[in-house]
């Protein structure tokens, strides 16, 4: 019963290559939390890190609030079941199921050959720990076998039973030690399809009784839907998407989770989106069909993608095609598809066809569609048939970096503005920039990240709707007839009043644009240690201290910083290698000692200043007050200081 | 194959075969036993000598050689040999055993610096033969004072047990590491895993490292030979050495004598031989 925690994990093998990269997830409590992905995608490696089989290179593993990165196995509180069993052969059941508590001592108190305590001189209890008892040891392993109906097995030996029944006393030697976190390999891939089902459900049974954080690992995603609070999908060792299952179904972030996540396999075609007016025209390349959509259906989709120039990936699920002719019909947006081949499912039928007319059917294609229809349909093979597209369950791709244009939480908002002498009119708002945004006067557009809005400035809007996207608000806001998103923490409805982050904004105009300004600042150093002789207590010790060295300048790293960093490198690497630091600008001053830098010039967002420099040829930005020149002295705070190893790109801090 | 019912036909061809199969097997069965069934008769022959014999067998039979191996102990004491020899192989044979099996179970188990070149040395070094290195042996046994001590032999024959660590390395490696994973997540230390899971498994393996490192100082006669002077601590092949020529028949008794630990070694062991222990591990 614990909360698991993993900041910027990695795993990197000796020869450089990666397992896992970048791995940061928070998991809760009593959370079931699926890894899935196709092999080699470092699931498992991830959860043989959790598990303390696989050392960690960099990155903090937490399970509850202790730092476990170089803990044993048996000291993590977890349990682990594996793919292959890993049953005892020798032992019994009875003793598979105990092994692990004759393994672990119990806290007690000293007692007498009657049970009763020993107090020592002052009458207190003496704490003592002890093996478990066979009274103990019996009344767990029949808890667990009962659990999972074992019971009249316990004294058989693995060999004699079966698959099912192998995998029931590799969960009861896992749940019998009440772990704080269940971590489990694949643990049914070696079962029949049949009983994959029966213990799939038992297992999801098995979590609900026991209330503590599973952690499961799958390549197969019908399982990771059907068992997971939340799913992870990874793909060569990067988290993809971390989402519940009907999200992943809805609203996959990439072309990736959205072919993998749903049988059969989603659709995708190339085609253009072109708006014209309250409609837009998408046109499928290859098939030369072009369809109507209502503007309403893509208001997320980012408008660079609705001038028609820029290919995009248009995925549609079997299931939102329909070949009913009731919905063709109605529906607005059909397609005409040849018929290639036929699956007959029974209550469904599978139609595979092709939206290019004058494909032959042999052979892969990208124009090729899958359609889920009613069972028992017949069709014939190179029949021409109309169907219908369910374009509000479309989900949009690009096509070259295959994320998602209509993200769940979209990262710009697009308006129209035009500036004159420093002020800008948008949304039927006139609002005087700050001095440091400096945009050519003429028509334009603005980029409003969603987060640069925040509830409390000048600016009228109304809150149409807000929609919950992983604990944040996501609110449509109106202004003028104008619509925006905004990200907030609290449910917004009626006339609000909104403000805008000016740091965050790009504006367009004049054929010029004001760049947001950068969160990190990073400059490359080195890290040195240096043994000086100090006074303590009126003795003189060695003590060794460690410093970030950046231009020359030294750093003192506090302890949290370089015991990670010794941790990620190992032997005299970690002098010998090139770190990049980053720090926000908030988390640098300038004080009278430090780096070296030279102010550029001076940014003044209104409230809040920032003062451009330059150190070495990296820009750096530092809030300031006044009006700084010249040359300049620069002090990171090093205890909030991120650290990434540039040799294998790693971030360790 | 062939019908339920009716005569068995086999072709002349097959029958051909079959024959020249089973004319071989006879053949090489000859060439191995032959000398057996000789040394066997010879020993229970009544003359001590060799050239009494009528032709290739002996005249008389009768148990006489044995009697005097066990009874005639005055000049030449067999049983006195044949403590020494069981003496020195059993303890060869449990601290080897004990070696090769703690050397194999690192190389399969654990990863660490120069791991494979280890392997491969060491694998070379057991190619050599034991009698090339008897000089620096000798040279060796004389300063350390170990000429003439029944555990100078014990010393060298569990030493170099390990070097054939190979075949055990290859046990270990069948044994699925999920195993040790699980063993090690339920909190067993590696020393526990090693005792409790691993040993009990590799029982086939043991079984039979043992009874391999019993047969060599057992047999061995060049090693005694070299360091042992004394006629108190001669093992049984040194002193059927020293046997006087007319001395055949009792030669060969003490010869055949001298299998039958080895045999009751074998069949007391052999239920441990077993197949299939580890079955239900893991699925494979």
């Amino acid at each position: 019963m614990a909360n698991v925690s993993l900041k910027h994990i990695y795993k990197v093998y000796p020869n450089g290559a990666k397992a896992v990269n970048d791995f940061n997830m928070q998991i809760e409590d009593k959370e079931f939390i699926v890894f899935v992905g196709p092999s080699g995608c470092g699931k498992s490696t991830t959860l043989r890190m959790i598990a303390g089989l696989e050392e960690i290179s960099a990155g903090e593993l937490k399970i509850g609030d202790v730092v476990v990165n170089g803990m044993e196995p048996k000291d993590r509180d977890i349990a682990m079941v594996f793919q292959n069993y890993a049953l005892y052969p020798h032992m019994t059941i009875y003793e598979n199921i105990a092994f692990g508590l004759r393994m672990r001592k119990v806290p007690d108190v000293k007692r007498d050959k009657e049970g009763n305590p020993v107090p020592d001189k002052n009458g207190n209890e003496i704490p003592v720990m002890r093996k478990y008892n066979r009274e103990e040891l019996d009344r767990k392993v029949n808890e667990a076998a009962e659990i999972l109906g074992i019971t009249e097995y316990l004294k058989r030996k693995p060999k004699e039973m079966s698959g099912g029944q192998r995998q029931r006393v590799a969960l009861g030697r896992a749940i019998v030690r009440q772990p704080k976190v269940m971590l489990l390999d694949e643990p049914l891939s070696n079962l029949d399809a049949k009983l994959r089902t029966q213990m799939r459900s038992e297992i999801v049974k098995l979590h609900n009784k026991l209330n503590t954080t599973f952690i499961y690992v799958t390549h197969d995603q019908v399982e990771a839907m059907t068992m997971g609070t939340r799913i992870v999908v990874m793909k060569d060792g990067y988290i993809q998407q971390i989402d519940t299952p009907k999200n992943l179904y809805m609203h996959p972030a990439n072309k990736f989770v959205a072919g993998f996540i749903g049988t059969p396999q989603m659709n995708f075609f190339e085609g253009t989106l072109k708006k014209e007016g309250d409609i837009v025209r998408a046109e499928f390349a290859k098939s030369g069909a072009a369809l109507r959509v209502p503007c309403a259906l893509l208001q997320k989709v980012s408008p660079r993608y609705l001038g028609g120039d820029l290919p995009v990936c248009i995925g549609l699920r079997a299931e939102d095609i329909s070949l009913e002719p009731e919905a063709v019909k109605n529906s607005g947006t059909t397609i005409k598809v040849r018929v290639s081949h036929l699956e007959e499912l029974g209550t469904e039928t599978l139609v595979y066809g092709d939206i290019n007319l004058g494909y032959d059917g042999i052979g892969e294609s990208d124009t090729k569609i899958i359609i889920k229809a009613a069972g028992f349909k017949d069709y014939k093979t190179g029949e021409i048939v109309e169907a219908a597209l369910n374009f509000g369950a479309a989900h949009l791709f690009d096509c070259q970096t295959e994320e998602s244009i209509m993200p769940q939480i979209p990262e710009y908002n697009y308006l129209d503005c035009s500036a004159e002498n420093g002020t800008i009119t948008f949304a039927g708002n006139k609002i005087k920039l700050p001095p440091a945004m400096e945009c050519a006067d003429g028509q334009g557009e603005m980029l409003i990240p969603v987060d640069a809005i925040n509830f409390g400035g000048d600016i009228e809007a109304v809150a149409e709707s807000c929609e919950d996207v992983n604990g944040k608000k996501l609110v449509l806001l109106n202004v003028n007839g104008n619509r925006l998103y905004a990200l907030g923490d609290e449910k917004r409805t009626g006339s609000v009043k909104i403000g805008l982050d000016y740091k965050k904004l790009i504006v367009k105009t004049g054929g010029g644009q004001t760049d947001p300004m950068p969160l990190v600042n990073g400059l490359d150093g080195r890290f040195v240690s240096e043994k000086i002789t100090e006074n303590i207590d009126g003795k003189t010790k060695k003590v060794t201290r460690y410093y970030l060295e950046i231009n020359g300048v030294k750093l003192e790293a506090p302890e949290a910083v370089y015991q990670k960093m010794f941790a990620a490198t190992t032997g005299r690497k970690v002098y010998n290698s090139v770190y990049r630091y980053e720090w926000s600008p908030y988390d640098v001053a300038l004080s009278d000692s430090g780096v070296e830098a030279q102010v550029v010039k001076v940014l003044d967002y209104g409230g809040e200043k920032f003062a451009q420099c330059s150190a070495g040829g990296a820009t750096l930005y530092v809030k300031c007050e006044g009006a700084p020149q010249g040359t300049v002295h620069i002090a990171p705070d090093p205890s909030k200081v991120s650290v990434i190893e540039r040799e294998r790109n790693i971030k360790i801090v | 194959m062939s019908k339920q019912t009716g005569k068995l036909k086999i072709k002349p061809k097959k029958l051909f075969g079959a024959a020249l199969t089973y004319l071989i097997i006879l053949a090489v069965c000859f060439i191995f036993l032959f000398p057996i069934l000789w040394l066997v008769l010879a020993s229970f022959s009544k003359t001590g000598s060799i050239y009494s014999f009528k032709g290739f067998f002996p005249t008389a039979y009768s148990f006489d050689s044995f009697v005097k191996l066990f009874t005639d102990t005055e000049m030449y004491n067999y049983p006195r040999w044949f403590g020494n020899t069981l003496f020195i192989s059993l303890m060869s044979s449990l601290i080897g055993t004990a070696l090769t099996i703690l050397t194999a179970y690192c190389m399969s188990r654990f990863r660490f610096k120069s791991r494979k070149a280890m392997m491969k040395t060491t694998l070379v070094l057991g190619m050599f033969p034991s009698f090339m290195t008897m000089t620096a042996v000798y040279i060796l046994m004389t300063q350390f004072n170990l000429i003439n001590q029944q555990w100078g032999l014990i010393m060298i024959y569990s030493a170099g047990a390990p070097m054939g660590y190979l075949t055990q390395k290859g046990f270990f490696d069948t044994i699925s590491v999920s195993i040790d994973e699980a063993a090690r997540i339920d909190g067993a230390s590696n020393f526990k895993i090693f005792v409790k899971i691993t040993l009990p498994l590799a029982a086939p393996m043991i079984v039979y490292t043992l009874l391999s490192s019993f047969v060599w100082p057992w047999s061995d006669f060049i090693l005694p030979k070299l360091l042992l002077k004394n006629k108190d601590l001669y093992t049984v092949a040194v002193g059927l050495m020293s046997l006087d020529n007319t001395e055949f028949s009792r030669f060969a008794a003490g010869s055949v004598f001298i299998a039958i630990p080895i045999i009751v070694f074998y069949f007391a062991l052999s239920k441990f031989l077993i197949n299939g222990l580890s079955a239900g591990a893991v699925k494979q």
